[in-house]
This record gives C-alpha cells, sequence and structure tokens, in this order.
C-alpha cells in the first residue's frame, strides 16, 4: 500500500474523514487534521488497531467522542484498507450529504419534551400568551404568582436578572488567591520590596495583600422528561444566567440517561446556547430513571461535588426505577455535597402530596425540599443557595 | 514504524507499568508531533503513573506541577527569592553604599526561585517529562495562562525578559474531570481515556507490581476486584487499590483467597463503610463463592 495515488487517496479520505467527524460536533479543525494526516505517515497502516488509537488521541478531546469516533473509523478504515485506488469527490459529497438526512429525521424523532421546546422557543418569546407587558411589570405580585407555564419575554428577562443577583451573593467567600490592596492583612513582599528600591533598599511602605473572594459551586441537574419540559426550560433559562455571570456552575440534564450540558451553556446567547443544546442532546424521551441518572453522575464528575458545592435537583419525582436506587445514590451525592436543594414543580400545588415512590424515598436525603413553579418560588431559591 | 510505539511499550513493561496498544500508541504520537497528551479516566488506573514511569523509561527527569485551587503563575513559573534579596541589599550597602546598580542585580537569575513550570522548560541536558497533574483542579484563569506557557514554549519574565525553552519537554496532564477543561485546552492536546483494564491485563499488571504473588491469588485478587467494580460502589477501586490489596494479602502470607481473608482485608480497596456493608451483604449471600469458582 504505497506510491504517490496511494497517498493521495488517503489524503482525501482522511479529510473526509475528518470532516464527518466535524459534522457529528466534534473539534476536529484543520489543525487537528494536520496531525492526522502526520499520524498516518508516522503509524504502520498495516495495524488497524495502531491507526485506530493514533487517529483517536489525535481526533478525540474527550471520551464522549469516543463512540462517533468508533462509528466513522469503521468506514474510513474500510476505504483505506479495501480500496487503495482514490475514488471520486463527488461520490462522497453523496454519502456525506445522506449521512446529514439522517440526521435531520432522527433529530426529528427526537422531538418530544424539552427537545420540542427548544426548537419552538425563539417563535414562543415574540407570540407571548398574555400579550406583550411594559417592563417592570414582571415584579408584580400578580406575575410573580403566575405559573411558568404561563410565561411571556419580560418575566424570562426577570429570571436572568434574579440569577445574577444570587451570583453576585455566591461570589463573596474568600479565596486562596491574592491581590495587592492599599491596607490589608498581610505584606506582599514582592511590591514592598521593588517599591524599597526607589529609597536605596530601605523598606519604608509596606504593600498589602488580601485574599480575593471564593466562589461557591453549583450543580444544576434537570429533569428533562416529558412531563418536566415547562419547568426545565426555565430552570435551563436560570442555569444558563447563572452561568454567565459566574464561572463555576455545572449543567446536566436527564431522563433516562444523564448528559452534561455545561459546555453547550457556555459564552453564547441564550438563543445560540438553545440550538447547540437540541442539535447535540440526545435521547429527550418519555421515560425517567432519576435514580440511574444520579448514580451516573456521582460515578462520573465525583470531584465536581465537594463541601463547598450546592447541588440543586429539578424534577417532579416521578421514578420509573427502583426506589432503593434512588435513595442510595442521592445518600451518596448528599454526603458530599454542601447543600442538596430539591425543586419540584408540583409542590407548587396545594393539593400535591409527595406521595410518589421516588419522591418518598428521595424525601430523607435531601436539605431543602421546595417548590419551583413561578418567580416567587425562583426569589424563594435564594436564600437556599448559601452555605 | 510501529516499533517506536512497541518500544515504548516495552520501555514502559522494564518499569512494572504495563501499558496497553493505546497507551503506548498515544505516548509515540505525543512525543513524535509534539504536542501535550492529556490523560483522563477514573481515580486509580495509572494516569499519573504513565508520567513518571516515561520519565524513567525516557532516563529523564520528571518535572511535577500539582495544580490546586488557587494555584497562580507564581507559585507555578517563578518567584523572587526576597530574603537573598534583601540580604544583598544590605551587604552591598555596607560594602559600597550605592543602590543604582543593585535592581539589575537583585533581578538577575540567581535571585529567582525556578517554579516547575520554568524549571521544566530551562532544563539544561535534554527534554525533560512535565506533569502537570489534576489540571481540572487549578482554576480557568491558570488554564488560559498555562495555554500560553504550552503553545509557545516561552515565557516572559518582565525584570529578565523571555524566556525560551532550551528543550521542548514532554507534556502530560492528567484530569479526573471535576470541572469541565476548556475546548482550547484540550484542542492543544492529543486525548487519551484510560479505563479500568480488562481482566488478563490487570493480572499482567498484578502480577509485574507484586512479583512475590503466586498464580492463583492474583487471579482471584483481580476477579473479586473486578465484581465489585460493577456492584456500584460509592468509591471504585481502582488499580492501585487492587495492587495494595495484593501487597497486603503477600505480606500476611495468604495463599488463596477465601471469606475470612476477605473479610479482614477488605479496607485495603474500599473506603467508604457504605461500600463495606455492601459487600458484606453480598459475601453473605454467597457470592464471593461465585466470583472465586466462576465455572461451578
Amino acid at each position: 500500500m504505497n506510491g504517490p495515488a496511494t497517498e493521495a487517496g488517503h489524503l482525501t479520505d482522511t479529510l473526509l474523514f475528518c470532516r464527518a467527524l466535524r459534522e457529528r460536533g466534534l473539534a476536529v479543525t484543520p489543525s487537528e487534521a494536520i496531525d492526522a494526516v502526520r499520524t498516518l505517515n508516522l503509524v504502520g497502516l498495516d495495524d488497524r488497531q495502531e491507526v485506530f488509537f493514533g487517529l483517536r488521541c489525535v481526533l478525540t478531546s474527550r471520551v464522549e467522542d469516543y463512540p462517533v469516533f468508533e462509528e466513522l473509523f469503521e468506514d474510513f478504515w474500510g476505504r483505506i484498507a479495501r480500496d487503495p485506488q482514490p475514488r471520486k469527490l463527488v461520490e462522497r459529497e453523496a454519502v456525506s450529504s445522506a449521512k446529514q438526512q439522517a440526521r435531520v429525521s432522527s433529530r426529528e424523532r427526537a422531538q418530544k419534551g424539552l427537545a420540542f421546546f427548544l426548537d419552538h422557543w425563539g417563535s414562543d418569546r415574540s407570540d407571548d400568551l398574555e400579550g406583550i407587558k411594559l417592563p417592570g411589570a414582571s415584579s408584580n405580585e400578580s406575575s410573580a404568582g403566575k405559573d411558568f407555564s404561563m410565561f411571556g419575554a419580560d418575566e424570562i428577562e426577570e429570571v436572568s436578572r434574579l440569577a445574577r443577583r444570587i451570583a453576585k451573593r455566591l461570589a463573596r467567600v474568600p479565596s486562596r488567591r491574592w491581590k495587592p490592596v492599599r491596607r490589608g492583612p498581610r505584606v506582599n513582599l514582592r511590591q514592598t520590596l521593588r517599591r524599597s528600591l526607589k529609597v536605596g533598599g530601605e523598606l519604608i511602605d509596606l504593600s498589602f495583600k488580601q485574599r480575593k473572594q471564593k466562589k461557591t459551586r453549583l450543580v444544576v441537574i434537570c429533569d428533562v422528561s416529558g412531563s418536566m419540559d415547562i419547568y426545565s426550560r426555565l430552570l435551563l433559562q436560570f442555569a444558563f444566567a447563572l452561568q454567565n455571570s459566574f464561572a463555576r456552575v455545572e449543567s446536566f440534564v436527564f431522563s433516562t440517561s444523564l448528559e452534561r450540558i455545561t459546555g453547550h451553556l457556555k459564552d453564547k446567547s441564550y438563543g445560540q446556547a438553545l440550538d447547540r443544546l437540541s442539535a447535540n442532546v440526545r435521547g429527550w424521551s418519555g421515560g425517567t430513571l432519576i435514580g440511574r441518572s444520579i448514580s451516573a453522575f456521582n460515578s462520573g464528575w465525583p470531584k465536581l461535588v465537594d463541601k463547598r458545592t450546592i447541588v440543586i435537583i429539578l424534577s417532579d419525582g416521578w421514578d420509573t426505577g427502583e426506589p432503593e436506587d434512588l435513595a442510595r445514590s442521592l445518600d451518596s451525592l448528599k454526603k458530599r455535597a454542601g447543600r442538596l436543594i430539591w425543586l419540584n414543580p408540583l409542590l407548587g400545588s396545594p393539593a400535591y402530596q409527595p406521595l410518589t415512590r421516588g419522591m418518598q424515598a428521595a424525601l430523607p436525603h435531601i436539605d431543602v425540599f421546595a417548590p419551583l413553579h413561578n418567580l416567587a418560588s425562583l426569589r424563594r431559591l435564594e436564600r437556599h443557595l448559601v452555605l | 514504524l510501529r516499533e517506536e510505539a512497541r518500544k515504548i511499550q516495552e520501555m514502559l513493561r522494564e518499569q512494572a507499568y504495563i501499558a496497553d496498544a493505546s497507551v503506548a500508541t498515544s505516548l509515540y504520537l505525543a512525543m513524535a508531533i509534539g504536542k501535550p497528551l492529556l490523560i483522563e479516566g477514573p481515580a486509580g488506573v495509572g494516569k499519573t503513573e504513565v508520567a513518571k514511569v516515561l520519565a524513567v523509561a525516557l532516563d529523564t527527569r520528571l518535572v511535577r506541577l500539582q495544580c490546586y485551587e488557587g494555584l497562580d503563575a507564581n507559585t507555578a513559573l517563578y518567584e523572587w527569592n526576597y530574603p537573598k534579596q534583601l540580604l544583598h541589599i544590605k551587604l552591598h550597602e555596607l560594602a559600597a553604599g550605592r543602590a543604582d546598580d543593585s535592581e539589575a542585580s537583585i533581578f538577575s537569575e540567581s535571585f529567582l526561585l525556578k517554579r516547575p513550570l520554568l524549571e521544566a522548560i530551562t532544563c539544561p541536558s535534554r527534554p525533560p517529562v512535565l506533569l502537570i497533574d489534576e489540571v481540572d483542579r487549578s482554576d480557568e484563569e491558570f488554564e488560559a495562562f498555562l495555554l500560553e506557557v504550552l503553545s509557545e514554549f516561552q515565557v516572559t519574565i518582565p525584570e529578565i525578559g523571555p524566556v525560551k525553552a532550551t528543550h521542548r519537554p514532554h507534556v502530560v496532564l492528567t484530569s479526573n474531570r471535576s470541572r469541565e477543561l476548556s475546548d482550547a485546552l484540550r484542542r492543544r492536546c492529543l486525548y487519551l481515556w484510560i479505563d479500568y483494564p480488562s481482566l488478563e491485563r490487570e493480572i499482567e499488571i498484578v502480577r509485574a507490581r507484586v512479583p512475590r504473588i503466586a498464580d492463583t491469588l492474583s487471579a482471584e485478587v483481580t476477579r473479586v476486584i473486578q465484581a465489585v467494580r460493577s456492584m456500584n460502589m460509592v468509591k471504585v477501586p481502582g488499580v492501585a487499590e487492587t495492587i495494595d490489596w495484593a501487597t497486603a494479602l503477600v505480606a500476611l502470607n495468604t495463599l488463596q483467597l477465601d471469606r475470612e481473608a476477605v473479610e479482614e482485608t477488605m479496607g485495603c480497596f474500599l473506603k467508604d463503610e457504605g461500600d463495606l456493608r455492601r459487600l458484606e451483604a453480598e459475601i453473605e449471600t454467597g457470592r464471593l463463592e461465585e466470583i472465586l469458582n466462576p465455572a461451578s
């Protein structure tokens, strides 16, 4: 498998492979593509395993990328191993556009629950159910008591404002980093010495330093199964606003399995973030396995939670899994977290009793059990978000 | 060319590190392409060990930067030696009485305390292995700083000027995923996920690390540990725990595992009270016998 013709074939194959990976959401930039081509020159091309491991370490950047890589690698390997002749580009264009179509249709299939809302969110914002309100109207009692299912654009703005306020409060804890100050508890040797040089090394004026503020960490785990979509939309908006005014927020969503969405919520406008979410998050579906999702969180991200972490779970507690699993996973989470808060939108209705088996199993392990169904309840949440 | 990867595997094996093909290939490529290697995986699978063993295998220095929250550029890069500076100024004063030229002299290299990053890029003889351990524990500001150093291998000390790497160190970063690393950092690195090893490989690891262990015992120990990993424990035992346990059993002259031996020594690999109780309950149901005699 040598000679210039084959080399060229590999080059196109490799680039197409990179493009296919990029289409499936991997961060494969031209720089990775260059490394991939270099890799093929460095490993034995007849050794499938070595090509696989070599390209994998170059082209993926997190373990979540592995399954997609594995899937597409089959295709790529089939081409370079079986057919050393370079093929026409057109042929492959067709392949990749067919793939794209498959993606779209699978996306349509997944448009239930939150995904549906995510996709229709932009349009929702303009044609508000209640008509457009004056700014400031959202702070009055009637809207504070209004259920989130009836929400308009200005209330959403209020949610962001609230998130920013909570973020500010959370930020007021001393950190281990220092900053120079005019008067403070410790001498800043570096600056003092530097200043002393002006007067021949005599220590006359001391410079000081003090600790910076430390930020508490927040983990938001949000149920996005069918019954929860209106409320999870709100909590996601809240998480998004928090995350963008406060660096230490980690966000997860779950229905039957758990997914980390922190990256999707970062540094974008809310609309962009939602687009990215609905394109990237798999398996929004009917069932809910809370226990399994929480234990997936415990084992997958064990170091995310420590005593300075506040964990917020948003779910209505309708669990199709075993209550023992839920109790056990919550217990182990509770032991490590600074505070465990469970928000249940159903708690807002006066007739509701937490009688579902899941909720019963969960109650002994949580610090705060509170409703989240309107702005007033979100404001009350502020009180619980301190350590 | 494949020999090179195999050679790395062999070199690691000589240091009693049993690396599978993915580890060896990744290390080889990281060195060949000259990019840092980011290693992630559950606790106790030997992520840090990769760098340590690599340094021994390449017969070069290991420079380790342990990350923690609040780690800043001063602690990672350099700091001035203040007591020495003060002393120098005072002595100078007594001798000549002039301070003008002291600025240049006290901010020179002999007053510089090199921290790991500077140490690694100014290594005189050959490229060292730079281990940036648990990078997820540092904060985002530090990550940005790290990115700068890793892309240029050059740092600027205001008083001295730019310091360029004499040799590009082999960089290994490890992360426990306590926080999501930035895409920028991930993109700068090759990526490797190390998972728990397969049964065969783990037996091989135990035999390499605990040479005095009997063949049957090593297989039994590993089988129990692998079964425990599937029991939904709070603290899942890593390979480090397997080795600890095997070492302990050898020290106690255990030749074969039985219920008593496991119950006496299970503290070696389970570090959570609830986990201990869960395993006890499993043993109660006769699970241990099932694990030890898979045939019957």
